[in-house]
């Protein structure tokens, strides 16, 4: 991306904040865009597209970019120092890591089936101990990548160490039925924060598995109640089944389906955000630097409204190029008309035939078009302006201790992002 | 903050103030800027460095801020500074602003063309590099290693039809002959026994190893002992061609490549999805060709027609041509290899590959 020089806008300057008691709490502040992130990510998709996707890592850079520099902490810019080559030479090495990790993974479950069908199922586990040592590299590679003040942030630990923590406790938490997941959350970023460091200031967590599940137990109660209510509805009615006639249990079962899939699916939007938003409150405050530490006051409804949003532009963007396309397409049959073409003489299934081809083309085409599109209202909302949401209800206490910190730690490398790359978990 | 500011001089020309961070540590420095023959960064009248213009680069700054670095300074060494009338002046002195901007030389048009010269490599490599690596190794695969790799899919086979394998002594003895002949005449060697399981879908297949599964149903659509010979001689050219084998490392192949493309080395996306089954059934197509020639020609061998194998084929498919999306058919269109074989049929002139009793037998195999 070319740099134009960027030219000083008038209006409040954040360099000159007036000063305050050095350790009352101030507020982090978020000076994004939206409609440049917008055009930054409707570019970056057509790009994507005319790339076979590998433009990828120069859309991710460009965005961390954005955001990073439109976070300010006591006045002063975040950088993001990233850039898309390391993310392209790490997603290389990645692929070397992961195409003989694959080969063995599947020479090994050769060996398993041989025993017993489909006792190969735990080596799906190893792959998910393995996504979890590659999102903690990947945090190191992004960490090592921010700025501020002139000092990067860095980590330490074994991403090895933070897989083998995560597996055991996602076991637990698999077992209580997510009973166990609040103190997974904790354990985790407690690990997390006493690897990190902000130059000489050691980060720590003071968040506890029981502080937070005091905040969500009441969502996963009712998460819980709601699945078993719609199980139990759905036993009731293939109970009944055996009474009625053969095409009232047909449509009671489809009816009982139908409906236990839509309050799952309403619980579960409504229960996600309610989640992500306690969950945020309680992690924001759990974070230190030595004494440096945060609060959040990000409400509940915002972050509710905001998934909402994001779910209802992406159907209507989705929706509105769909109509498009089957408009574009019922031009394209009037010209054929107009022409003189005729549809009886036309024979279409050997039409299809001869263009099958161009038709897949063009198919996949406006699948990957409308995915992209889904995808950039995805970022712009669930990345942007949750950002905004998040760092604009963060206040700062103590950055007096962040006042003199010496620069430590070096840029630490992008496999740990290849590999999230690679094996295709959702990492930002 | 400005030092230099008094009320007899407004901002002087060529200085301004800004906030210097000198990379060693978090220490906020407001300074004064000044263009000298460098950019002059001075605190409180001390020198704290001299950036020499053409090694400035531009950063990320906030909104309506300059963030620079200088590429001979300390590498987190940072200036923000807001003043636009001295901002103009200081980019009039340098060339080398953007340099630090991410696409490097060529920019985005470069990483576009790059981009459709490797998409293009991984195409072609995809599509014949791939064959022709599996085409090579497959027969390097040591006979045991490929029999090991097909018990275990047998094992999965079992649990996704159902343990039922169909068996009577009569059934399994007539089975065998009809494979055993096969055999001998298409020179395989001996083969695992072949075995019969109980399905509603009409299919036969090989497993890598050579063994030979009949579904019933199968049994159940065919008319004449032929019939079924040609479908089972089909089966036995792809043992014959390794196919299994050959299938396991192409696919494995492709998935790792097109993964490369979109970025999921593991293969869950749909496009990945839709462009491995395109590739992939390519592959299928032409194996199965090869197989087809396998079963022509043993059974022209043993005396007797192919044309009864191609009309049971279309009989359990229906025509196929009609579909539109022809391109994911994993084999050749029925009624184009009834063509095939009705043109290689050279009538009959051997004896019949199973008497009544020896037919009969089989067709009751699952009763």
């Amino acid at each position: 991306m070319t740099m134009v020089p960027n030219f000083p806008l008038p209006g409040a300057d954040p360099l000159l904040v007036p000063a305050l008691g050095p350790d009352a709490a101030r507020p982090l502040r978020f000076s994004g865009d939206s409609s440049r992130f917008l055009s930054l990510l409707i570019r970056g998709a057509c790009l994507e597209l005319v790339t076979f996707g590998f433009y990828r890592f120069w859309l991710a850079t460009d965005m961390r970019r954005h955001l990073w520099a439109a976070t300010s902490v006591g006045g002063d810019a975040a950088e993001y120092t990233g850039r898309a080559r390391e993310l392209l030479a790490g997603f290389l090495l990645a692929l070397a890591i992961v195409g003989p990790l694959a080969v063995v993974n599947f020479l090994l479950g050769i060996y398993a089936e041989n025993l017993q069908a489909f006792a190969s199922a735990p080596l799906a586990l190893f792959y998910f101990a393995f996504t979890q040592f590659a999102m903690y590299r990947a945090r190191r590679y992004r960490l090592t990548r921010t700025v501020w003040r002139g000092v990067r942030f860095w980590m330490t630990g074994s991403g090895w160490r933070y897989a083998w923590k995560s597996f055991w406790w996602a076991v637990l938490a698999a077992v209580t039925l997510g009973l166990a997941w609040p103190w997974r959350v904790a354990a985790l970023e407690r690990y997390k924060m006493a690897n990190t460091f902000y130059g000489d200031l050691p980060g720590s967590f003071t968040g506890t598995g029981g502080a937070l599940f005091k905040r969500v137990w009441w969502i996963w109660l009712t998460a819980i109640v709601a699945v078993f209510l719609v199980v139990a509805i759905a036993a009731a009615v293939l109970g009944a089944r055996a009474h009625g006639s053969a095409n009232e249990a047909k449509f009671a079962v489809a009816a009982a389906t139908g409906f236990g899939l839509l309050a799952l699916v309403l619980v579960a939007l409504v229960a996600y955000p309610l989640l992500r938003a306690s969950e945020w409150r309680w992690w924001a405050s759990g974070i230190r630097f030595g004494g440096v530490s945060f609060a959040s006051s990000v409400r509940r409804r915002a972050v509710i409204w905001l998934y909402a949003k994001t779910i209802l532009l992406s159907a209507v963007v989705v929706s509105a190029i769909a109509t498009l396309i089957v408009a574009a397409l019922w031009v394209a049959v009037v010209v054929f008309h107009l022409k003189g073409g005729n549809f009886a003489n036309f024979d279409l299934a050997k039409g299809f035939q001869l263009n099958s081809l161009a038709a897949m083309l063009a198919f996949v085409t406006a699948y990957l078009v409308l995915a992209l599109a889904a995808l950039a209202v995805q970022r712009l909302f669930l990345q942007h302006e949750l950002w905004r949401l998040i760092i604009d209800s963060l206040m700062v206490s103590g950055l007096s201790a962040a006042d003199d910190v010496s620069a430590r730690g070096a840029a630490a490398s992008a496999v740990g992002e290849g590999l999230v790359d690679g094996l295709d978990v959702a990492g930002f | 903050m400005n030092d230099d500011a008094s009320p007899r001089s407004a901002p002087r020309f060529g200085q301004a103030s800004g906030v210097f961070f000198d990379g060693a540590s978090s220490r906020r420095h407001e300074v004064t800027l000044r263009l000298a023959d460098a950019l002059e960064i001075s605190e409180n009248g001390a020198r704290l460095a001299l950036w020499p213009y053409a090694d400035l680069r531009q950063l990320d700054g906030a909104a309506g801020h300059l963030r620079l670095r200088c590429a001979s300074a300390p590498e987190l060494a940072r200036l923000d500074l807001s003043d636009a009338a001295f901002i103009a002046q200081l980019s009039g002195r340098c060339r080398n602003f953007a340099l630090a901007a991410d696409s490097g030389r060529g920019g985005v048009p470069r990483i576009v063309g790059l981009s459709l010269v490797a998409a293009a490599s991984i195409l072609v490599t995809a599509l014949y590099g791939v064959p022709l690596v599996a085409g090579l190794l497959a027969p390097l695969v040591p006979a045991g290693a490929e029999r090991f790799i097909g018990d275990a899919v047998e094992n999965q086979v079992k649990l996704v039809f159902g343990k039922k394998t169909c068996s009577s002594a009569a059934g399994d003895a007539a089975l065998a002959s009809l494979v055993g002949a096969l055999e001998r005449e298409g020179k395989l060697g001996t083969q695992r026994a072949p075995g019969v399981l109980e399905s509603r879908i009409p299919n036969a297949f090989a497993l890598p190893g050579g063994k030979v599964f009949v579904l019933s149903e199968l049994l159940e659509k065919a008319a004449a002992p032929d019939e079924l010979a040609g479908v089972l001689a089909h089966e036995l050219g792809h043992v014959a061609h390794r196919d299994g084998m050959r299938m396991l490392i192409q696919s494995g192949g492709t998935s790792f490549l097109i993964g490369l493309l979109f970025g999921d080395i593991t293969g869950s996306g749909a496009v990945i999805f839709a462009a491995k089954a395109l590739v992939d059934a390519r592959y299928t197509r032409e194996a199965e060709y090869a197989a087809d020639g396998f079963a022509i020609d043993v059974m022209n061998g043993l005396g007797r027609s192919p044309k009864p194998m191609g009309e049971f084929l279309l009989r359990v498919t229906g025509k196929q041509g009609d579909t539109p999306f022809g391109m994911f058919a994993s084999h050749p269109f029925s009624e184009d290899r009834l063509a095939r074989m009705s043109a290689a049929d050279k009538g009959i002139s051997g004896p019949p590959l199973l008497d009544a009793a020896q037919w009969q037998a089989l067709k009751d195999i699952c009763k």
